[in-house]
C-alpha cells in the first residue's frame, strides 16, 4: 500500500512538476529556473522603483504586472525531477518541492492567483487597491520561498 | 535631501498608511502595536496556527532546540498569575518569577533597553488577548546547556541591563530607529555574530552572523562591504514594508515572519525611522 502510494505521489509530482527532460542536463534547468525566476524579480523590482518614487513611470505597472502573471504559469512546469541540488548544487530549491508535491503545488497556485489579482487590479486606477494587491502578491512569494527555497 | 523626502512623501501617499502608534493611546492598544515592533508574534505563534501567542516554536541554535513558551493569559500554561513586576523583571532583566534565569535565546538582553511604558503596555495586551491552555514544551539542548543554572552564571558574565539612552545630536527620528532596532526589534539577536559561549560581539553589531537561526547564515545589515551599503532608506523602509529587495528579490528565512507579522505592521514614520538608523551606523565587513 506505502509503495502504491509513493508511486502515486511521484506519478502526480511528475505531471505537476513538469515531465523528466532526461535530454536536458540538470545544470541548464537549473540555470533556465533561475532565469524564469530572476525575470520575475526584474518585473518586481521595477515596481518597486515606480512606488518608491525613484522613476515616474506609474503608468507602466500594468505591464510589469502582466509580465508577473505570464511568468506565474511557467513555474509549475520548471521543477522537472532531475533538477534537484543532487542534481546540480547551485539550485537553491528544497528537496521538499520534490518530497511534498501537494503543499508545492498549492504554494504555486496561490501566487498564481495573487498574480492574477494583481494584474487585474493594476488595470484600474485604484492606487490603494494595487497597492493592496501587492503586498498580498509578495505574502504568496514568500508562502513558497519559505518552504521550498534555501536562502540567508 | 529635500527632495528625497518629498518624494519618500509621494510614496507613502500611494502607500496604504499603517496604524499609527500615538503615544497617548489605551496601553492595550499600544501593546498590540508592540508585539509587532518587539516581534513577539513571529517567535510565539507557530506559523499559519490558530494558537496566537501560545508558543511551541522551535528555534534551532548551535546550542540545541528551544521552544517558546506560552505567553497567553492562560494561569495554568501561560502568563495568567503574572504580576506587572514580574512580567518586567522577565522582559527586561531575564528572571523568570521562581528566580531562575532565562537563557538569551529569549533576547532581554535587547528588551533590557525597552521603556518601562512600552513594556507594560505589552503586559497590559498579553493580558487582553484569549488565553490558550498549551504547556510548553521542554527545550531540547546538547550537553552540558540543559543545566539552566548555567544559564544564569552566563547572565552574570555576559549580561547587564542597558536602558536605552537617546542621542541629543540625531534626530527624533533616528533615536526612534535606534530604539526600534536594537531595543525593541532586537535586530541585532540575530544579523550580530555571536562568540563561542553564545554572546553577541557588540563590537560588530549588525554585521551579519554565519551561524543563525535554523543553522542559516544572517546577512550584514551595516553599510560595510557584504552589506547594504547600496540601499536607500527608501529602499529599507520598503522592503520592511512589502518584504521585496532592491532587485525584486523577496526575503527569504526566518525574515519571512519577521516582515510579515512584525515590520510589515508598522507605521511608515516607523519604518523610515529604522531606514534612517541603518544606514548611520558603523560600516562593517561580513565577518
Amino acid at each position: 500500500m506505502r509503495k502504491a502510494v509513493g508511486a502515486l505521489t511521484g506519478a502526480l509530482a511528475t505531471i505537476w512538476l513538469g515531465q523528466a527532460l532526461a535530454a536536458d542536463s540538470p545544470k541548464s534547468l537549473v540555470e533556465y529556473r533561475q532565469a524564469v525566476m530572476k525575470s520575475i524579480g526584474a518585473s518586481t523590482g521595477a515596481i518597486g522603483m515606480i512606488v518608491k518614487g525613484e522613476v515616474s513611470y506609474t503608468d507602466q505597472i500594468p505591464e510589469h504586472a502582466d509580465a508577473i502573471l505570464e511568468m506565474s504559469l511557467l513555474v509549475p512546469k520548471i521543477f522537472p525531477p532531475n533538477s534537484t541540488y543532487d542534481d546540480y548544487n547551485k539550485t537553491d530549491a528544497l528537496p521538499a518541492i520534490w518530497k511534498e508535491p501537494e503543499k508545492f503545488k498549492t504554494a504555486v497556485e496561490d501566487f498564481q492567483k495573487a498574480a492574477a489579482h494583481f494584474a487585474e487590479t493594476a488595470q484600474g486606477s485604484d492606487m490603494d487597491a494595487t497597492t493592496n494587491a501587492y503586498l498580498e502578491l509578495g505574502k504568496t512569494c514568500g508562502g513558497c520561498h519559505k518552504p521550498f527555497r534555501h536562502k540567508e | 535631501m529635500r527632495a528625497f523626502l518629498g518624494r519618500l512623501g509621494l510614496a507613502a501617499g500611494l502607500l496604504l498608511a499603517g496604524p499609527a502608534a500615538a503615544q497617548d493611546e489605551d496601553p492595550v492598544e499600544h501593546g498590540k502595536y508592540l508585539v509587532h515592533a518587539a516581534g513577539c508574534v513571529a517567535c510565539h505563534t507557530v506559523p499559519k496556527s490558530e494558537k496566537y501567542l501560545a508558543g511551541g516554536v522551535a528555534l534551532k541554535t548551535p546550542f540545541g532546540t528551544f521552544y517558546t513558551p506560552n505567553i497567553t493569559p492562560d494561569e495554568k500554561t501561560g502568563l495568567g498569575t503574572w504580576s506587572e513586576a514580574q512580567f518586567l523583571e522577565a522582559l527586561k532583566h531575564g528572571r523568570a518569577p521562581d528566580g531562575s534565569a532565562y537563557y538569551p535565546a529569549f533576547p532581554y538582553t535587547s528588551y533590557s533597553g525597552m521603556t518601562d511604558d512600552d513594556a507594560k503596555a505589552l503586559f497590559a495586551y498579553l493580558k487582553s488577548v484569549p488565553a490558550i491552555e498549551q504547556a510548553n514544551r521542554e527545550h531540547e539542548l546538547d550537553f552540558p546547556f540543559g543545566w539552566r543554572w548555567l544559564a544564569g552564571v552566563w547572565q552574570s558574565l555576559f549580561f547587564e541591563p542597558r536602558p536605552f539612552k537617546a542621542d541629543p545630536d540625531q534626530s527624533e527620528a533616528w533615536n526612534r530607529g535606534a530604539y526600534l532596532v536594537q531595543d525593541l526589534g532586537h535586530c541585532g539577536e540575530c544579523h550580530t555574530p555571536r562568540g563561542w559561549l553564545g554572546a553577541t560581539e557588540q563590537d560588530k553589531a549588525l554585521s551579519g552572523n554565519p551561524e543563525g537561526p535554523e543553522g542559516k547564515s544572517v546577512p550584514n545589515i551595516t553599510p560595510g562591504k557584504g552589506g547594504i551599503g547600496d540601499w536607500s532608506e527608501s529602499d529599507i523602509a520598503w522592503y520592511l514594508k512589502t518584504g521585496f529587495l532592491p532587485d525584486g528579490d523577496y526575503v527569504g528565512g526566518a525574515m519571512v515572519e519577521v516582515v510579515t507579522e512584525g515590520t510589515s505592521k508598522l507605521t511608515d514614520d516607523d519604518r523610515r525611522a529604522i531606514a534612517e538608523y541603518l544606514v548611520s551606523v558603523p560600516p562593517l565587513p561580513t565577518p
